[in-house]
């Protein structure tokens, strides 16, 4: 089989909601593709018209060139993890993964094997209802992967993860990538794919916003912009400014300056005379990337009267970008950009 | 892109298009694990065995009935089978071979009140006067023309309805013949019978007797079927006894297991007269099977409709369960053919339902056995069943037919609405709100409601004989919705099609 899913001019209606408006993309084998939006932008609705249980009002989304519905032992060929709390309560975490495997005619190894792979097996035996969310995510990645199928997709599989268990799939990740398989990977926050993601579909409002790889996408944020710290601000903005750099300050000490490479700053700096006590080339963090392709799908909100319009997406975006944490410079960069 | 893209080779064989059954049968396994891995749904089904076992016991030990206290209730037949054998009897011997002629005039009313259609007279041979002794006639009935009738349970009909009409029986050896005649001159056979247990030295002669009107009397909450009875006279002309030996005198005898002129009958209710070849005969009771009027077998297994409770129940949360938690999708993930999802939860809710419902009611029906007898319902008025007769073993599987198809139509309703309380008691209210209903309404209503509901499923529970040539009434607090017991389990078939039609209707179109 082929591994991929090709979503091509999928459109949905859930009443007079256009939950999915004309969505096309591609997921190719052999790397995660992360996809990316806010709540509400149509994540979940895709991955459902994908699965089979939604009907695409138009579009067709296929898995290896065909329609879920015609697959015939479906979980050979596609794991998800569309909603790990579906689970029945009063069913142990064994038997639920039993079940899975009796009806695509699975050997019984396979729920001991995935039981082992995701480290369930100590409460393997245990009714599902007293687990954690981040058991049931465990549980819930178990049964996508008990058919070892060649296209995974997973729903914010991190959601209630705990920090190492994060570490965890994001590794789980990488590696079911590695083995040649299409990784479909969704979540409303850009941090939490940075470091898995190898190419991104962001949507908004029900629309691809980007299709891109995480590589150009930071390219093109980062943009030659470098980072210099200086006691003597005035200085080097009036040389950097003279040499055709744009310079703006983002602190009592620090400047951010693009237009120019970092040997000509420093160059430039030391002709002037100017001390400074560091440089760096400025490396644009996935949020920051995330940010600015918000902001140009801010116009296509403005068009629904979103009130403030601009300042609204960016408050968004900071407080996404807050609660991501782990990325560094991101918190400097959101001010930057006011 | 940093990854060199390998191609994806899975560790597990993915199964083949195995056809319609195989995968059928791989989600049936699949459907069974879910079932039996849920503890609550296996003490669910153990529960409406308890329920159907606890209940028909607590049915069986509230029942009681003293007709082996009544004579006239024990009287037995050729065939060992319960019979009526109470009849005015105008008769002399006849050695061997030999035959009766007569011609009714007149069957009446004698009492003034209404006739009953099976009232007869005509002529007879007898054993003897012995109620309950083999026996073949012929004779006339108000509403069924001509019949000739022996040892209670055969009856062949006639042509002629007429009364006036004539009427002869020939005996040669065990055999005997009925003829019918409008003139006396031409006539038509009827019909031959063997009569093994008839002896050479027999009685023949003339008879007139009539069964009672049935009076249904309903109240709220309570149904009373009474028998008011009926008394008939009639008249004879033309008799003629061809026999060999001298002719001998005529002899009256009111056949009747208690004494005539005792409690049961009144004295002029029989009467044998003669007078210038005219014979009168005024007579009541029936010569014909007694068709059991209570129905002890299929008491206790009115329990279902406790352990029915839980068989709905299962069926619903079957598949209410999977919506409540989003797990369908899950479950259409694993079979994006839905249908055959549906199938498969059909075949495991109906086969663990009627694999316990089987075991309970066969518990049932010996452990309410002793129950039943201390309450009077034993022998002889009432046979011990046995199981491998079939309208016992009709009632055994049948109850447990019926908990699995109630199983079944709770899963197709529990898939239409998806939502598990709004399920179970409107199931609860459609199956148990009838039978209150029923018994408040006029017996032709109630019985027509209970024919049209699904509970009508029920009826295959009843055990009792019917016979043409008896009438019995069919009442609702019975179980007689239906005469023809299966004909209920196809009402509720239909519902459980229908409901099932409508899921698989509604899951193909429906988003997840």
């Amino acid at each position: 089989m082929n591994a991929t899913i090709e979503v091509r001019g999928l459109r949905k209606r859930y009443g007079s909601t256009v939950a999915v408006d004309g969505l096309s993309f591609t997921v190719e084998p052999g790397q995660v593709t992360g996809f990316v939006g806010p709540n509400g932008a149509g994540k979940s609705s895709t991955m459902r018209m994908i699965m089979g249980m939604d009907r695409p009002d138009e579009g067709s989304a296929l898995i290896g060139g065909r329609p879920y519905r015609t697959l015939r032992s479906p979980l050979c060929q596609v794991g998800a993890l569309l909603d790990a709390s579906a689970v029945h309560p009063g069913r142990r975490a064994r038997d639920h993964l039993l079940w899975m495997a009796h009806s695509n005619g699975l050997p019984v190894r396979r729920v001991d094997e995935v039981i082992d792979l995701v480290g369930l097996r100590p409460v393997a035996r245990r009714a599902a209802g007293g687990f954690s969310l981040g058991m049931r995510q465990r549980l819930g990645i178990a049964a996508a992967l008990i058919g070892d199928p060649a296209v995974l997709m997973f729903d914010e599989p991190v959601n209630g993860l705990d920090p190492e268990g994060i570490t965890w799939i994001r590794g789980l990740l990488r590696s079911l990538a590695a083995e040649g398989r299409a990784v479909l990977v969704s979540s409303h926050l850009m941090s939490e794919l940075e470091g898995s993601a190898d190419h991104l579909v962001v949507i908004g409002r029900g629309r691809v916003v980007a299709d891109t790889s995480v590589q150009e996408l930071l390219t093109a944020a980062s943009s030659g912009r470098v980072m210099l710290r200086t006691g003597r601000r005035q200085e080097a903005m009036t040389v950097l400014a003279n040499a055709g750099a744009s310079v703006a300050a983002n602190g009592p000490d620090t400047l951010t300056v693009s237009g120019l490479a970092a040997e000509r700053i420093v160059a430039l700096l030391n002709e002037g005379g100017v001390s400074f006590s560091g440089i760096a080339e400025h490396r644009a963090s996935l949020e920051e990337a995330y940010m600015e392709l918000t902001r140009d799908a801010v116009d296509f909100r403005g068009a629904t009267g979103a009130a403030g319009g601009p300042g609204s997406a960016d408050a968004d975006g900071t407080a996404a970008g807050g609660a991501g944490g782990s990325a560094s410079s991101s918190a400097s960069a959101g001010r930057e950009q006011r | 892109m940093t990854t060199t893209t390998t191609r994806f080779q899975s560790s597990v064989s993915g199964v083949r298009d195995d056809g319609a059954f195989v995968s059928t049968g791989r989600l049936v396994r699949a459907e069974w694990t879910k079932f039996r891995s849920v503890r609550r749904w296996i003490l669910g089904v153990l529960a409406m065995a308890v329920l159907t076992v606890g209940m028909g016991l607590f049915i069986a030990s509230g029942s009681g009935t003293d007709a082996n206290t009544r004579p006239e209730e024990v009287t037995v037949g050729p065939g060992g089978a319960r019979v009526h054998d109470v009849f005015q009897f105008t008769h002399r011997p006849l050695q061997g071979d030999g035959g009766i002629t007569a011609r009714v005039t007149s069957l009446k009313s004698a009492d003034g009140r209404e006739m009953a259609g099976w009232a007869k007279a005509g002529v007879i041979i007898k054993a003897g006067t012995k109620p309950g002794s083999t026996y073949a006639a012929v004779m006339v009935t108000p509403g069924h023309g001509v019949r000739l009738q022996s040892d209670f349970t055969n009856d062949v009909a006639g042509k002629s309805r007429a009364i006036p009409g004539w009427l002869r029986l020939v005996r040669a050896g065990t055999s005997v013949t009925g003829y019918e005649s409008a003139d006396g001159r031409t006539w038509r056979k009827v019909g031959t019978v063997t009569l093994p247990e008839l002896p050479q030295r027999a009685e023949i002669g003339l008879f007139a007797t009539s069964p009672g009107v049935f009076k249904v009397q309903r109240e709220f909450g309570s149904t009373s079927v009474g028998q008011s009875t009926s008394v008939v006279a009639a008249t004879f002309d033309g008799v003629d006894v061809q026999s060999r030996q001298q002719a001998a005198s005529w002899n009256n005898t009111v056949v009747s297991p208690s004494r005539a002129g005792g409690d049961e009958f009144q004295g002029n209710d029989f009467q044998g007269t003669q007078s210038a070849g005219t014979f009168t005969l005024r007579g009541q009771g029936d010569i014909a099977p007694r068709p059991d009027g209570d129905d002890p077998v299929r008491l206790p297994f009115t329990g279902v409709m406790i352990g029915m409770i839980a068989a709905i129940a299962l069926g619903v949360l079957f598949i209410t369960a999977e919506y409540k938690r989003g797990m369908i999708r899950t479950s259409f993930a694993a079979s994006p053919r839905r249908g055959r999802v549906l199938a498969a939860k059909a075949i495991v809710i109906s086969a663990v339902t009627f694999a316990t419902g089987l075991v309970a009611t066969v518990i049932l029906f010996f452990a309410s056995q002793p129950v039943l007898r201390s309450g009077g319902f034993a022998p002889p008025a009432f046979p011990e069943p046995s199981l491998t007769e079939p309208r016992i073993m009709r009632a055994v599987v049948g109850t447990a037919l019926f908990l699995a198809l109630v199983a079944v139509f709770s899963l197709g309703v529990g898939t239409i609405l998806r939502r598990s309380a709004g399920a179970i008691a409107g199931i609860i209210t459609l199956l148990v709100l009838p039978t209150i209903i029923a018994s408040a309404l006029p017996i032709s209503a109630a019985t027509w409601m209970m024919r049209l509901t699904p509970a009508a499923g029920l009826s295959i529970q009843q055990t009792s004989r019917h016979y043409p040539q008896v009438e019995s009434v069919c009442v609702p607090e019975d179980g007689c919705y239906y005469s023809e017991p299966w004909a209920g389990i196809g009402v509720l078939v239909a519902y459980t099609a229908v409901a099932l039609g409508l899921a698989y209707w509604l899951l193909r179109r429906r988003d997840a």
